[in-house]
This record gives C-alpha cells, sequence and structure tokens, in this order.
C-alpha cells in the first residue's frame, strides 16, 4: 500500500454511506426514451435558465400567432353572426396554414438545433454519453427524434388550436366537428413530412458544424437558399433545371407536398411545374433517408 | 448482438490485453503492442504525457478500435461486448465533459437515466452520489459557475451513479490545487478500498497515485514498462537519505556494522531500503551516537528508473515522500511537491 498516511481532513467528512445499486437497468429502449424527453426539454428550455427559453418562446409564440388570430376573428364574427362569411373566405386555413409559418419553423431550427448535436460535441459531452450502455446510433437517433417532436408540437399546437377553435364556435359543434375532420389526416401527414425534413436537415447541420453560429448560418441558407436559386433559373428562363431544382429545395418539397395531402393544386408561382404531388413526397423520404444516414455516420465516425 | 450478459461477471482478471496497438493517422503509433494482465483493486497507469494511457481507457471503454490485438474487461471481450462492459463501467474523462448550462443534479441524474436507471433510482442515486463526492448546495447552480475542483467531482460523480464494477479515471487531478488533491485522492482511496469498486487510475504523476493504488501500470511510448504490484517497487528502489551535523563516519560505520548497505552521497548517507527496518535502525543509532540529524528522508529514482529491472541505477531527485518513522525526530522535511 501507499507510504503515505491516508490524507484525513477533519473539515471535510464526506457521507459513509455509498450504497450498490441493486434494482433493475433498463437497458438501450430506455436509454433512448430519456434521450428523446431530454431532447424536446433542451430544445423547449425546459428546467434551464431564462436565456435558453427566449427562443422557443419567442418562436413558439410567432407559430401560433396567426391560429389565436382567427379564432379571435371567428369569436367576433360569431357574435356578429358573420361566421359563415368568414369561415367561407378561408383567409388562412388548414390547407395553407404551415406554408405561412414555414419560415419561422425555419428560424425555430435554426436557433435550437444547435442546442442538442452542437452543445454536446462542443462541451465534450459525448465521451459521457459514449461510454454508456447504449450504441451511437441510440445516441444519434435518440436525439433526433427528440427534436422532430419538437418541431412537430410547434406546427401541431396552431392546428389543435384553430381546430377547437373552428368547432367550438359553431352553433352545430357535432356537424362542425365532423366537417373539420377530414383535415385530419393531411394536417399530420403534412406536419410530419415537414418536421422531419427540416428537423432533420438542421440537425445535420449541427452534427457536422458544432460551433453554434456556423450551424445557425448554415441552417437558414440551407431553408433559403436553394429556393432563391430555383426562383432565379427559372426567371432567366431555363424552366427544366427548375422543375427538376424543385425536387431538391427543401421549401419546394413541402410545398409539394402540401398540395398532395390537400388535394390543392400548387399556387401561381408554381405554373411552371408539372411534376406530380407524389414525387415530392418520394424527394422528402428520400432527403429525410439521407440525413438520418448522414448523422448516424457522423456519430459513427466521430472520435471523443 | 450477445449482449445481455451477467451484471456481476467473476472478475478473474480485471483488464487483460494481448498485443493490442493503436495507431493514430499521420503514422502516431500510440499503443505498441501492449500485453497486460491485471487484477481488480486500485490500478495506478503511470507514464509521461504522450505514452498511450487515455487511448489505452478509450479502446478499454469501446470508444475507440484498437488497429489490432484484442482486450476484455472482466473476461469480456472490448470488440465484441461493449455494451455489456459499458454497463460495468464508469468514465471519468481527462478533458472537460460537463455542458456548463446545466446544474450537477440535472446532468447526472440524466446519466443516470441514460445508463439505464429508472428515473426515482436515477434522482434518488444522484443525490447520494453528488453527496459521496462532496457536492452540497452548489448542486442546483449551474456548471459553468464551478471551479475546476467542483467540475471534478461532477464527472467523478457520474462515472460512479450507476454503480459501476469499474471506474476508468483519466488523470482525475488535473488542474486542482494541492488540497483539492489530497481530497480527490482520498475519495479514489475510499472509492477503491470501501466500496468496492475496481479503479484504473491514470496519471502522469507517479508520486500522486502511488499514494492510492495498489497496483502500478507504467506505459512508456504505447509500451508495457512494468505491471506489479506497488509493494515490489518500494522493496526495491528505495533509498534513505540521512544528513547529519557532524559524525557521519561513525555513522556510516555503525549502520554498516548493523548490515545496512550505505553509501555516502555527498553529505548524506544513502540508506538502502530493503524493508522497512532502516528507518528505526538509523533512528537509534542517531540517538545512541547523540548525533543532531539535520535531514532524513525517503528518496526515489525517476519514474523511469523505477521501472527498469535493474535497480541500481543511481538515486535522484526525491519524489517527496514522508517517513513514517521520522515522526519521532523533529522532522525539517521538505515541503511535498503535490
Ligand atoms: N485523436 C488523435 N489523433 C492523433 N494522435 C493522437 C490522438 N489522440 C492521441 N494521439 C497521440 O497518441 C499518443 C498517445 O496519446 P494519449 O493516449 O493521449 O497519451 P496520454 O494519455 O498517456 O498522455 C500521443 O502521441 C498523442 O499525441
Ligand atoms: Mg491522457
Amino acid at each position: 500500500m501507499s507510504l503515505l498516511p491516508p490524507v484525513s481532513r477533519a473539515g471535510n467528512i464526506y457521507d459513509l454511506g455509498y450504497r450498490r445499486y441493486e434494482g433493475p437497468r433498463l437497458g438501450r429502449a430506455h436509454a433512448v426514451r430519456s434521450l428523446i424527453n431530454h431532447s424536446f426539454r433542451t430544445t423547449y428550455g425546459l428546467g434551464r435558465s431564462g436565456r435558453a427559453k427566449a427562443a422557443p418562446i419567442i418562436f413558439g409564440a410567432m407559430a401560433i400567432l396567426p391560429a389565436v388570430i382567427i379564432v379571435g376573428g371567428l369569436t367576433i364574427a360569431a357574435r356578429f353572426g358573420f361566421d359563415r362569411q368568414l369561415d367561407d373566405a378561408e383567409l388562412i386555413g388548414f390547407n395553407n396554414y404551415f406554408s405561412a409559418v414555414t419560415a419561422i419553423v425555419a428560424l425555430f431550427c435554426a436557433a435550437q438545433a444547435p442546442e442538442l448535436f452542437g452543445r454536446d460535441q462542443r462541451h465534450g459531452v459525448l465521451a459521457l454519453y459514449f461510454a454508456r450502455a447504449l450504441r451511437r446510433s441510440d445516441y444519434a437517433l435518440g436525439r433526433l427524434a427528440g427534436f422532430v417532436v419538437a418541431v412537430l408540437v410547434l406546427l401541431l399546437t396552431p392546428m389543435v388550436i384553430l381546430f377547437l377553435g373552428r368547432i367550438l364556435l359553431s352553433t352545430d359543434i357535432g356537424g362542425a366537428f365532423l366537417a373539420n375532420l377530414p383535415n385530419v389526416p393531411p394536417v399530420l401527414a403534412q406536419a410530419i413530412v415537414i418536421a422531419c425534413l427540416y428537423g432533420g436537415l438542421a440537425m445535420t447541420l449541427s452534427a457536422y458544424a458544432p460551433r453554434r453560429a456556423y450551424a445557425t448560418a448554415g441552417i437558414i441558407a440551407l431553408f433559403v437558399l436553394p429556393g432563391i436559386v430555383t426562383g432565379i433559373i427559372i426567371g432567366i428562363g431555363s424552366s427544366t433545371i427548375g422543375t427538376w431544382l424543385t425536387l431538391i429545395s427543401p421549401n419546394t418539397i413541402i410545398d409539394g407536398t402540401n398540395s398532395l395531402f390537400f388535394r390543392r393544386s400548387l399556387g401561381e408561382e408554381y405554373f411552371f411545374v408539372s411534376l406530380p404531388g407524389w414525387l415530392f413526397l418520394v424527394s422528402a423520404v428520400v432527403e429525410i433517408g439521407v440525413v438520418v444516414a448522414l448523422i448516424l455516420r457522423r456519430f459513427a465516425r466521430i472520435v471523443t | 448482438m450477445p449482449e445481455g450478459t451477467a451484471r456481476y461477471p467473476d472478475p478473474v482478471s480485471l483488464i487483460a490485453t494481448s498485443g493490442l496497438t493503436k495507431r493514430y493517422p499521420g503514422a502516431i503509433t500510440a499503443l505498441d503492442g501492449l500485453t497486460l494482465d491485471v487484477e481488480p483493486g486500485i490500478i495506478g497507469l503511470v507514464g509521461s504525457n504522450g505514452a498511450g494511457k487515455s487511448t489505452l481507457l478509450k479502446i478499454l471503454l469501446g470508444l475507440l478500435e484498437p488497429t489490432s490485438g484484442s482486450a476484455t474487461i472482466f473476461n469480456l471481450d472490448v470488440a465484441t461486448h461493449g455494451i455489456a462492459i459499458r454497463e460495468l463501467v464508469g468514465y471519468m474523462p481527462e478533458h472537460d465533459c460537463l455542458p456548463p448550462d446545466m446544474t450537477a443534479t440535472d446532468i447526472v441524474s440524466h446519466l443516470a437515466l441514460i445508463s439505464g436507471l429508472p428515473k426515482a433510482a436515477a434522482r434518488e442515486r444522484t443525490a447520494e452520489v453528488l453527496r459521496h463526492v462532496g457536492l452540497y448546495e452548489e448542486r442546483y447552480r449551474a456548471i459553468g459557475g464551478y471551479s475546476t475542483g467542483m467540475k471534478q467531482r461532477v464527472k467523478l460523480a457520474q462515472a460512479l451513479v450507476h454503480d459501476p464494477r469499474l471506474l476508468l479515471l483519466d488523470e482525475p487531478t488535473n488542474g486542482l490545487d494541492p488540497a483539492g488533491r489530497d481530497e480527490m485522492l482520498e475519495l479514489i482511496r475510499r472509492t477503491g478500498t470501501e466500496f468496492g469498486i475496481a479503479v484504473i487510475v491514470a496519471s502522469h504523476l507517479l508520486g500522486e497515485i502511488e499514494r492510492v493504488c495498489d497496483h502500478l501500470v507504467a506505459i512508456e511510448g504505447g509500451k508495457l514498462l512494468r505491471s506489479a504490484p506497488l509493494v515490489s517497487f518500494t522493496e526495491r528502489t528505495g533509498t534513505l537519505a540521512v544528513e547529519v551535523e557532524e559524525g557521519r563516519d561513525a555513522l556510516v560505520e555503525r549502520l554498516t556494522a548493523r548490515g545496512l548497505r550505505v553509501a555516502i552521497d555527498g553529505s548524506a548517507i544513502l540508506v538502502d531500503l530493503v524493508d522497512e527496518a532502516p528507518f528505526d535502525i538509523v533512528r537509534d543509532t542517531v540517538v545512541d551516537l547523540d548525533l543532531a540529524l539535520v535531514r532524513m528522508e525517503q528518496r526515489r529514482h525517476r519514474l523511469e528508473d523505477l521501472f527498469r529491472d535493474d535497480p541500481s541505477v543511481a538515486p535522484v531527485a526525491p519524489l517527496a515522500a514522508a517517513v513514517p518513522a521520522a515522526a519521532a525526530i523533529p522532522p525539517p522535511l521538505p515541503p511535498a511537491d503535490r
């Protein structure tokens, strides 16, 4: 044993009662669930400082605001008996709500995705995860899924407000429920596509660019630039290339799937696009697949 | 995959490696055919910076893949049983690994969940291990405001929270002041001895880990220098340096007569420490001869010398060490360099 007498410090009496843990160990599935939960909470700043809550609160409020205004408008209209007319006007409804808040969703992703993969890498936390009883892919997919669920909640909350508002403000609640019900499947489908595509792209960028500023700038660029490039190319007359580019650019992909799910033709700016809606869905699925593969690859190779 | 193995395997061998080699890109050989077999205990892994200590720990955890060779922990192969191994192991990395905006409680309990503990157990054990490492009210504050010492404690706590059978600690005293080092070493010693958790402590400071470990593994340039119980090192290599005001020759004569191997080095008399006996003999002889003792201290060889098989290498630069027998004599011992 040591030649030196053990150090004893009267001022520091540590708790002697270290106890064995004899309870269950719930394994990888539990670890992944915990990661999803933690990622979701981190994204919304739950249990974190006020500063960490600022961005999710601001973007969350902005995403919900149109729904609140519409429901408020419906309330006032109902009072004066104009609700039928307002309903028919369909300024903003289920089928175009997401298009209206896409920019906000993009900003939310740009601000919050680096809080997960970026933070774990910058501060060396990865070593603590990878030294535990789970696979690297469990970590990567758990974090990703938690963020996708967070984006999904951001997208669906205003839809729930809109749905409940329309039904509860109606004079015929049962009828309104049945009338609005057909909107649910396309809303869910479109929300899932946006959450997976935008959330996945943002997480990929933040996995490869641990520095926050780079990741945020990269994510915004990724959401905005392809659309602009597509527009320019179409503007200078090459509608063939432009048409194919709409299948790559994330914002045109979700416009395409929106028209597919809501059986609605693409708006005027899409006069050039003769592509069938399902092709946009295929593109979305392919892009999401690529994104997941890139994230898995990143964390399989990273040296901690 | 056959990941579900027994929780408490019979620890015939704690870790065993065979021809373990790790080459990093750029022709850096961090581990060079390392073959090793150690039994449970508190194992000190010593070697200068760049010796390959961190690389070895990471390979054992499955954080890095070896270029060639194999390794086992508790007889589980690191190449195929990574998850089962990591369930049994707690790891304290060398570098910063804590998110500054989380509190100690939050990160440790989160990591307990990741290790598979149910929610209530995670919360309970987090409170226990944080108390165990000496963090109290601070544990509800963000880690960003912690001192290095407090961060090191949190790092140790997260390694312990899932009650591992083996702790891998990489330079646990890094960045600590002398008092913090003493406390960390004491924590490690107690964890290893009182709680029955095997410990591997990597450090470039032999003087530190020899205070807590019972087995030393020395590596240099990715190669094994020596692996042996600590006792065998001190038996072979200790030298007692004695200085008296006058009467040196008389003392040498007496000590030699009593069967000690004695050499003269400047003003000091060097006595070979085969066991603890010379301490008492020297003290008694000094008292008998009524000499004034200036200094009596144990000298060590330099790290590399320590691990050579030839113990006759000249003693150099004493690694400060207190001498138990010196307590009876007014001891003008040099301040410890730790
Ligand atoms: N990721 C890496 N890439 C390249 N070389 C590395 C890497 N990590 C460590 N090394 C090199 O490998 C050798 C051993 O390093 P390390 O295991 O950290 O030693 P120690 O922990 O004993 O100081 C050193 O020469 C170091 O520079
Ligand atoms: Mg090291």
